[in-house]
């Protein structure tokens, strides 16, 4: 950069201090990062003023929301997870770069798929997962206008359950792993249900979402589409379980079988 | 009342070896998709995290939505995490200011004068950390260390880390050359790690 002289690389040296209280503005962050680049003397320097300054962090723990806990533990089922991978190691654009911390490439991939959890054929849905977070996350794939206005406007829809004040989650599952998983409002009345560990349904036939309340005919909340969760309204206060049933396709009026999965909804605040 | 989740942060004297590599090995299991593990980070790291956002942030919704924007993000974005590069609990402490001072920053932009104002009537924001809900024995070491800071090291630091404001806004505010705050801020930066015992 030949704009700026010596001096002004004494400046960027000077400015360690400031970008590990995250003091810089944005223009001077990235001209320090890609400074750093070039500087192992200000590597060095910058990994130990970095640690430095987490350490004011300490002195600031505080109980967080217990239904934040209940948020996130919920969305993190249904949330893809980013591949580790050469490509994406440059564009670590929130936090300090890899030279940051030393010198060491780039880790294997680690990921290991078959060690997911039961959940994980929620986790590692495609574009329908993706999209529960896309309007949290961003999430870039290539799609049809309609199918991302579509998504934006499921995404937005997930995003108002889960800042519902009194969203909450709970999950269940039988001896063989089968199960429903829901994040709930009861003020909303809406709710995020999302299968685990079910056979795909026989061709020809879907999987039906039942709503069950008290002195009252079950009630369609709608179709599962594969591993894609299920974002429904109609979630009656008085609700006392969930039930899911094989149904022909187009689904039915009334189930017209026996539920293959259940889950009671109390924990999450309804029948009460 | 002492949070169980801030037991033996790694603040005092004494360390704790052992729940720095309990994070950084949990992290590394999130990277592989353990929810498991998630769920046993979330309660190692969710009241440092939150604790820190809303140091900054100060609104309360704002600073839940930020704080759990971190927690999520902690999960995508785990296989990002290098163990060979630092400890889990500064990557992610790391993480969690800078969203933090994003969002703090953005908010004010929007009330830029306001601000200005109320920056007057602010005392230091040391102050401040006495309020704070309880972190024990951390938070005694901390507080007994910015002590030994001078005014403008104390002021320089904590104006920027726990505030977010800016090196240019921190000197406009003490009134010092841009120069000097960033002198102060990496001699109060380089006192506190001396004496809050050394290597981190």
């Amino acid at each position: 950069m030949s704009l700026f002289g010596r001096s002004s690389r004494r400046d960027l040296h000077s400015l360690a201090a400031p970008y590990a209280l995250d003091a810089l503005e944005p223009h001077e962050r990235m001209r320090f990062e890609k400074h750093l680049k070039k500087c192992d003397r200000c590597t060095t320097e910058v990994r130990a003023l970095s640690e430095d300054a987490v350490r004011l962090a300490w002195s600031t723990a505080a109980q967080a929301p217990p239904a934040m806990r209940d948020r996130v533990l919920a969305a993190v089922r249904t949330m893809p997870q980013e591949a580790p991978s050469r490509s994406a190691a440059p564009a670590r654009p929130h936090h300090l770069p890899a030279h940051v911390w030393g010198t060491e490439p780039p880790p294997p991939p680690r990921r290991a798929p078959r060690m997911r959890s039961l959940l994980a054929p929620l986790a590692t849905a495609t574009a329908a997962a993706a999209l529960v977070v896309a309007s949290l996350f961003a999430v870039q794939a290539t799609r049809t206008q309609d199918q991302l206005e579509a998504e934006r406007d499921r995404s937005r829809e997930i995003a108002n359950i889960l800042s519902a004040p009194d969203a909450r989650a709970t999950s269940e599952r039988d001896a063989q792993g089968r199960g429903i998983g829901v994040v709930a409002s009861v003020k909303e009345g809406r709710a995020i249900v999302t299968l685990s560990g079910l056979d795909d349904p026989p061709s020809g036939s879907v999987h039906q979402l039942w709503l069950m309340r008290p002195d009252a005919q079950p009630h369609s909340l709608g179709l599962f589409q594969g591993d894609t969760p299920l974002v429904t309204g109609g979630m009656n206060g008085d609700a006392t379980s969930l039930a899911v049933t094989v149904e022909p396709d187009g689904g039915s009026a009334q189930p017209t079988s026996q539920p293959i999965t259940q889950l009671a909804l109390k924990s999450v605040g309804f029948g009460e | 009342m002492r949070m169980p989740y801030t037991r033996g942060w790694p603040c005092g004297p004494a360390g704790a070896e052992g729940e720095r590599v309990e994070a950084d090995e949990l992290l590394v299991r999130v990277a592989r998709g353990d929810q498991n593990a998630f769920e046993e980070l979330y309660g190692l790291v969710s009241g440092p995290v939150f604790g820190l956002v809303r140091r900054v942030v100060r609104d309360p919704a704002q600073s839940e939505e930020v704080a759990q924007e971190v927690l999520l993000e902690l999960w995508r974005s785990a296989a990002r995490f290098d163990p060979g590069r630092g400890s889990a609990l500064s990557w992610i402490l790391t993480l969690a200011h800078r969203r933090a001072v994003d969002r703090v920053r953005s908010a004010r932009a929007a009330t830029e004068r306001e601000q200005r104002e109320g920056m007057r009537a602010h005392h230091p924001a040391f102050d401040q950390v006495a309020e704070e809900v309880e972190a024990g024995l951390e938070r005694e070491w901390v507080r007994h260390c910015l002590d030994r800071l001078t005014n403008l090291q104390r002021q320089s630091v904590t104006l920027a880390y726990y505030d977010g404001y800016t090196y240019r806004e921190v000197a406009e505010q003490l009134s010092l050359p841009l120069g000097t705050v960033k002198t102060r801020m990496r001699d109060g930066l380089t006192r506190m790690r001396e004496c809050l015992g050394g290597a981190a």
